[in-house]
């Protein structure tokens, strides 16, 4: 039964189909558990199929990791921004679900739930037999930027764009996931042809994972606006032509380096009042850099240039807003983005996961956020799943919900061919889909409907009592004092980096043949333990080697899952080996402090930069301070 | 929600009347359910005083209970134990009251420690301490009292934390569960003198005393919070206040209230329930004291 409006709108003492607003959760018994999808700090979600639509879901559990905070307030955020949010092209929460134990001395679970998608954009470009076409990526675009421009003119901040955080059903609709990081923004939202505005209040700068991070925000602008997220739109967008993130800076301040080198240093032109910013790990001096943005994108069609030029600009003041993107000539020119109904259904990857994963760099982790908890791909684990077992043709197969590097045989048939419930499978020629594209369609219409597709039956049941993964790390060596710069969030052995020579399709940016050597040795550190390096010091030696100013210090270590240090012997050595590390190595830092700037006076502020992880088990940013900065500067008692 | 993006920051999620009636139901005198409703709220109210929470959060938390108490009714149990008849309300009462505030206090500017909470009230329940009248016979009901009750009476030892910080969870949960997370509560109190500066009559003693109604409203036991939107109660203890103050809003002839979207009907029934609250407290005070 449908609530009927009245002349007033819809009453509000119901909802659209009828029931009351305060009815309860549903039980989680309302779904049928299908799978578990994925595994890790996060807690556990699953494939389950609704009871009475018959929809298929994923249902997140939250983890009530810190018994002394009761539920966790990051979770119940992003519930209430879900809540608020309605959009094709916005992952939306279907309801929440509980468990109640049959004992009563335990807690009750609680699960988000939210449609099931097949892919996110991540899995599919680490996957080298789904080739992206123009009119396709096109289409992702759009939708992405549909997506975008519904959030920000609704006033959020995502905070956390990244191609792993884009989930893509198969049928082809792309949907905006993850909402940890994100917050209500205070300031008007963009208007057409004002970029993204000025803001007026201030947020943390610790959001955003690094990769995907703009500028304002490594130079530490707390009053940012809604074109933090378009950035991250334009490394996506950079990222499905290179198939791997465009920029990918082992520090804070390696990031930083790489995007001057890809657009250009900042100067008053390129990024006004960029001087005035407090600059990133005290670096203020860039050099004089010319963008090279127009060669490392040479593939592009020129409107295809014009848009991640415009995407990826400096100034975020003038960097294209969601709305303006989305009138661009690269939408309006042929070849026109596809419709995502005309979409080929994506193949799993399974052929390829475990390779894949041993060479790809896993992305930083996103900041702050919390218990909530991501996965490194995507929290709802839909990476590079493979398309389950269909009945009807016998083909398909099922993959483990990724992330271990730990695959078992599918149960069925994996011959790489597979079943489309809609059809003959499409054709792999690129050329093929033209006619797709001739016409100047759009998915405007509203059929966006979920994927009702026939249920799997079972295919990967094994699967959910899968041993537990060989994470196959060395043993630990003594924990270093210092934190992190990130840490990593599963359990895949780390990966290998191939030197720029040998990798194919490398964004040219970091083929630049100055390699980041950091020459200026500090000399500082036999002297008081406490004093930083005056800045002119640290000028002096920028200047001279333009194009590469420094790292002072040296990378941190990477981690393991439980923020152990993962050995450098089994690390991978740093690509171009000539880079800093020889100056600076880790190893300095565990055997004795060499950076005498952090020094005790100097250890909140530390704190306070350093990137925050959403592991439970590990220190945590208490999260009275993610409160203050999530509602601002509260005059706390 | 969102096509009404705009419309959600000024409108709440209401119970049904059948939801309201089912609680009132449950007893055959709704006497002591709504005694039991507003001693609840009053003690929500007087926690979130001596927790220095700004009136904001406190109204908040008095209407995430409301909304518990209202959508567990078809639940039962939580509300049977509104229509025991006794003076301190049953435990998890208590437990439901203090959950609610730690619960907005933790989505405000202004998070608590669950022990700030859990000291809080054992302080309210206690019957020797207790600033609550309906607790403690001998109460004032004067928060800033120049000699601090014995602080025997209401210690809370580690032991007995820790059960009550388990209870404040579990009933953290609960909540959280029975109203399908829908915690988003928007006030009256900031449209109503946005409303006031509408009509001109944006005075200090009228402000006062439009916000003193807004805030009685909250501890109604006809759940004023919960049937009506915030436009309605603002408009409401508007007409109120300038009734009481003789203050002439607009011309008499003007249905003034309907440019703000609220029908006579509706008017006339809240300006009756917010006017008849003074003689119910009355009454429930009569009814505490036993004289």
């Amino acid at each position: 039964m449908a609530t009927k409006p009245t002349p007033r709108g819809y009453p509000l003492e119901h909802t659209r189909d009828g029931k009351p607003r305060f009815r309860g959760c549903v039980k989680v018994a309302e779904y049928d558990y299908i799978c578990k999808l994925g595994e890790g700090t996060f807690g556990e979600v699953s494939k389950a199929r609704s009871k009475k639509t018959g929809q298929v879901v994923a249902l997140k559990k939250i983890l009530v990791h810190n018994e002394k905070d009761g539920f966790p307030i990051t979770a119940l955020r992003e519930i209430k921004l879900l809540k608020a949010l309605r959009h094709p092209n916005v992952l939306q929460l279907v309801e929440m679900a509980v468990e109640r134990p049959k004992d009563v001395t335990k807690k009750s679970n609680m699960f988000m739930v939210t449609p099931y998608m097949d892919h996110d954009l991540s899995g599919m470009l680490k996957n080298p037999r789904i080739q992206f076409t123009e009119p396709q990526i096109k289409c992702y675009m759009k939708q992405l930027l549909e997506g975008c421009k519904y959030l920000h003119e609704s006033k959020i901040l995502h905070r956390d764009m990244k191609a792993a955080n884009l989930l893509i059903s198969n049928k082809g609709i792309l949907q905006i996931a993850d909402f940890g990081l994100a917050r209500p923004y205070d300031d008007a939202p963009p208007q057409p042809g004002k970029g993204g505005g000025e803001a007026t209040r201030s947020y943390t700068t610790l959001v955003v994972t690094r990769w995907y991070r703009p500028p304002e925000l490594l130079l530490q602008l707390r009053n940012y606006t809604t074109a933090v997220d378009m950035w991250g739109v334009g490394c996506v967008f950079g990222e499905m032509f290179k198939r791997r993130p465009i920029l990918q800076g082992d520090s804070d301040l390696a990031q930083a380096q790489l995007i001057f080198t890809l657009c250009g240093s900042p100067n008053d032109q390129s990024m006004p009042g960029w001087n005035t910013l407090p600059g990133c790990e005290e670096v203020t001096d860039w050099g004089d850099r010319r963008p090279t943005i127009r060669q490392t994108f040479k593939e592009l069609s020129p409107t295809g240039l014009s848009l991640l030029e415009a995407l990826l600009k400096l100034d975020w003041r003038t960097r294209i807003n969601a709305i303006d993107a989305l009138q661009h000539p690269y939408f309006h020119t042929h070849p026109l983005p596809a419709r995502p109904e005309d979409l080929p259904v994506m193949e799993d990857s399974h052929e390829f996961d475990k390779q894949k994963q041993r060479e790809e760099r896993k992305p930083p982790p996103a900041p702050a956020g919390g218990q909530v908890g991501i996965g490194p791909q995507n929290e709802y684990g839909f990476q590079d799943r493979s398309r389950p077992y269909d009945r009807q043709s016998g083909r398909g197969g099922g993959r483990p919900p990724y992330a271990n590097g730990q695959r078992r045989p599918p149960p069925h048939g994996q011959n790489g061919d597979y079943p489309d419930h809609r059809g003959p499978r499409p054709p792999r020629n690129n050329d093929s889909y033209d006619h797709a594209y001739r016409q100047p369609r759009h998915y405007d219409d509203p059929a966006y409907d979920r994927d009702r597709r026939p249920p799997p039956q079972y295919y990967d049941e094994p699967y959910s009592r899968r041993p537990p993964p060989d994470t196959s790390l060395p043993p630990r060596p003594p924990a270093p004092e210092v934190d992190p710069p990130y840490r990593d969030r599963d359990d895949r052995p780390p990966p290998r980096r191939i030197p720029p020579g040998a990798e194919t399709g490398r964004p040219p940016a970091d083929r630049q043949p100055a390699p980041i050597v950091d020459t200026y040795i500090p000399a500082y550190s036999s002297a008081d333990p406490h004093a930083r390096p005056p800045r002119n010091v640290l000028r002096s030696a920028i200047q001279g080697q333009p194009g590469d100013p420094t790292t002072r210090r040296a990378p941190l270590p990477p981690r393991d899952d439980a923020g152990r240090p993962i050995s450098r012997g089994d690390y991978p050595p740093r690509r171009g080996s000539g880079e800093y590390d020889d100056v600076l190595s880790y190893d300095d830092q565990v055997n004795g402090d060499p950076y005498p700037r952090r020094g005790p006076s100097s250890v909140g502020s530390y704190e306070r930069r350093r990137t925050r992880s959403r592991s439970p088990q590990r220190e945590r940013i208490p999260d009275r301070e993610r409160e203050r900065e999530y509602y601002g500067p509260g005059p706390r008692r | 929600m969102a096509r009404h993006a705009s419309l959600a920051i000024i409108s709440n999620s209401l119970a049904t009347s059948k939801q309201v009636l089912e609680l009132k139901n449950r007893d055959a005198t709704t006497s002591v359910v709504d005694a039991n409703l507003f001693k609840t709220s009053l003690l929500t109210q007087f926690a979130g005083l001596l927790l220095h929470l700004p009136q904001e959060v406190i109204a908040t938390s008095i209407i995430i209970l409301q909304r518990f108490l209202v959508s567990s009714a078809s639940i039962a149990t939580e509300i049977d134990l509104l229509t025991t008849s006794q003076l301190i309300p049953e435990a998890s009462l208590v437990s439901a009251s203090a959950a609610s505030v730690y619960l907005s206090a933790k989505q405000s500017f202004y998070p608590l420690s669950p022990r700030s909470i859990i000291n809080v009230y054992a302080l309210l329940t206690s019957p020797e301490a207790s600033l609550l009248s309906f607790i403690n016979s001998n109460a004032t009901g004067i928060i800033h009292s120049s000699e601090p009750p014995n602080s025997r009476n209401y210690h809370v030892s580690e032991g007995a934390y820790e059960t009550h910080r388990q209870a404040l969870f579990d009933a953290e949960s609960r909540i959280l569960a029975s109203l399908a997370f829908d915690t988003k509560v928007v006030l009256p109190h900031t449209l109503a003198l946005t409303y006031m500066q509408a009509l001109s009559a944006s005075t200090v003693p009228l402000a006062e005393r439009v916000l003193a109604h807004l805030n009685a409203a909250l501890l109604s036991p006809q759940l004023l919070y919960l049937t009506h939107q915030p436009n309605a109660l603002a408009v409401a203890a508007i007409y109120l206040a300038a009734r009481e103050q003789e203050v002439a809003l607009v011309d008499d002839e003007v249905a003034w209230w309907e440019v703000f979207d609220v029908g006579r009907e509706g008017l006339g029934f809240l300006v009756l329930s917010m006017g008849s609250l003074n003689g119910f407290v009355e009454a429930e005070k009569v009814s505490w004291t036993g004289n």
